[in-house]
């Protein structure tokens, strides 16, 4: 147990028996009231998200979670393929519940995740990625007036804007958070 | 140095500090500066306060409190004799969120207007909010304010009729009923703001400005209560959902006043026991005050700045903001 007033973004919880991940929570001091907390939690098995009020007194049903290292292997529409990279077992994670999550998914690439029992609760994206130029739109001759930018899809589909000298099949790192272009990557 | 603060932000607080002094002193309120460094702990269980220590080896060492808000100073003020008072403090609170709309060292401005009901305090803070606003002003931070009583958005918003849940049993039902949890042993005034917080707070209108007045009397306060209705004579302004601003018609019973500051202490002592928190001393001297008939209302600066600039936190507007400065948690 923990009380309400500890929860942080990360933490997982048990409601009426199923998990829970805080994705969001605020501090409420309504005049002349108790301290309250706001919390938005997801459920990483449906993708649904509830709000919840609690006093931070309350008590809440924390679960111990683990971290485990997994492979992406590929997407079915319906399901992101894993592999545990230490038991080669393979894990299938909801798509709903992990919206734009396909964008930043590489083949090949490992990715850290939280695990509650056999569940997958979170998936980690690295604060940048370095993705391959899978088509570029050709830059308009002598439009200058956005800054001289364009856009360009990655091998996972993410669409970015990037400076106009970027071509098809150049790297380039990309921030997760705000799906902004960084830089050139050139090796 | 842009990378350090936001001038346009500097330059409209400073504007809307000139402001608020021009408004006032047009009006003959005095403006007064009391400590913000206070020998008493003004006993309000829900707020923490920063303690500090007086070291001084002839006098002995005694332990200080930084204020939570000028209030108490301003209330001597007023019974000493004192006409209409205003004051922009640096107000101290504890253990709140760090970021967003809350920073643990804010600007308050307070003012207490003699013969004022907070009904006309209601007319005076919607002049002062026109005469800071500015033309780019959102429509949700411009009078006119939007006045409703607590019991017709409570029953607007969750549905519950304030008048039949007087009762303790009848209020945890209509709670329970939408699937709240209460935990056994609460308050009639707790499980009253689990209902506002989750349905009320979170539904306010956010096209003007909000006023929600006469408060449940059981949310203890020295806001005059109702001879007639359980309600006290208290509003509490929301911009945008953030709530901006507190008022009070002022009890002037120095008794009441007393007996709401013992009560008070004795919460907090039961509150601190067995914790790490340090007990207080009793120190109630100030508090049989007999102030006149009057109004007061306190309004988060750094919130209304935020609102009548758009924006939706109040960091930016902040120098140095603490939740920069330190980082807690993972």
């Amino acid at each position: 147990m923990i009380k309400a007033g500890q929860i942080d973004k990360g933490t997982a919880l048990l409601i009426k028996g199923q998990p829970f991940v805080c994705i969001d929570r605020e501090f409420v001091n309504p005049g002349k009231g108790s301290a309250f907390v706001r919390l938005k939690l997801k459920s990483p098995s449906t993708g649904q998200v509830l709000a919840e009020t609690m006093k931070s007194q309350d008590n809440a049903e924390d679960i111990t979670v683990e971290d485990k290292d997994l492979q992406y292997l590929y997407n079915d529409g319906t399901n992101f393929a894993f592999m545990n990279v230490e038991t080669f077992e393979q894990i299938e994670v909801p798509m709903a519940s992990f919206p734009d999550y396909q964008y930043f998914m590489k083949e090949g690439e490992t990715y850290r995740a939280t695990f509650w029992e056999e569940q997958v609760l979170d998936v980690l994206i690295p604060a940048k990625i370095v993705f391959t130029v899978a088509e570029a739109e050709e830059a308009v001759k002598g439009d200058t007036v956005q800054g001289a930018t364009k856009y360009v899809t990655t091998e996972t589909g993410l669409r970015v804007r990037v400076p106009i000298f970027i071509k098809q099949g150049e790297k380039i790192r990309v921030n997760t958070e705000t799906k902004e272009y960084l830089e050139r990557v050139n090796k | 140095m842009d990378a350090m603060f936001d001038y346009a932000c500097q330059k409209a607080r400073s504007l809307m500090y000139r402001e608020i002094r021009n408004f006032f002193d047009a009006r003959d309120y005095l403006e007064v500066f009391t400590p913000t460094l206070s020998p008493s702990l003004i006993p309000e269980p829900t707020i923490q306060n920063f303690s500090t220590r007086f070291v001084n080896e002839f006098t002995g060492n005694l332990d200080l409190y930084m204020i939570p808000s000028p209030e108490i100073f301003m209330k001597q003020l007023l019974a000493a004799g004192s006409p209409s008072i205003y004051q922009i403090s640096s107000c101290f609170r504890n253990s709140e969120q760090l970021g967003h709309i809350h920073n643990p060292e804010f600007s308050m401005l307070e003012y207490y207007t003699l013969g004022y009901t907070e009904m006309d305090s209601i007319s005076l803070t919607e002049d002062l909010v026109r005469a800071v606003s500015r033309p780019d002003t959102p429509d949700y931070a411009k009078p006119p304010f939007r006045v409703m009583s607590v019991k017709e958005a409570v029953r607007e918003y969750s549905g519950i009729d304030l008048n039949a849940v007087q009762e303790y049993g009848s209020l945890r039902a209509e709670a329970e009923a939408r699937g709240l949890y209460v935990p056994d042993g609460e308050s009639w005034d707790d499980t009253f703001n689990r209902i506002f917080i989750t349905y009320v707070e979170t539904s306010l209108p956010k096209d003007c400005p909000v006023v929600l007045t006469d408060y449940p009397y059981q949310i203890d306060c020295l806001a005059a209560k109702y001879p007639d209705a359980p309600y006290r004579h208290r509003w509490e302004m929301y911009m945008n959902g953030t709530e901006v601003a507190n008022c009070y018609m002022e009890e002037t019973s120095p008794e009441v006043t007393r007996i709401y500051y013992e009560k008070e202490y004795e919460r907090l002592v039961h509150e601190r026991k067995g914790t790490e928190l340090p007990i207080p001393r009793a120190d109630l001297s100030f508090t049989d005050l007999a102030i006149p008939p009057s109004s007061g209302v306190a309004i988060g600066l750094d919130r209304l700045l935020m609102c009548i600039l758009g924006k939706e936190e109040i960091t930016p507007l902040l120098l140095f903001p603490l939740s920069d400065i330190i980082h807690v948690g993972p």
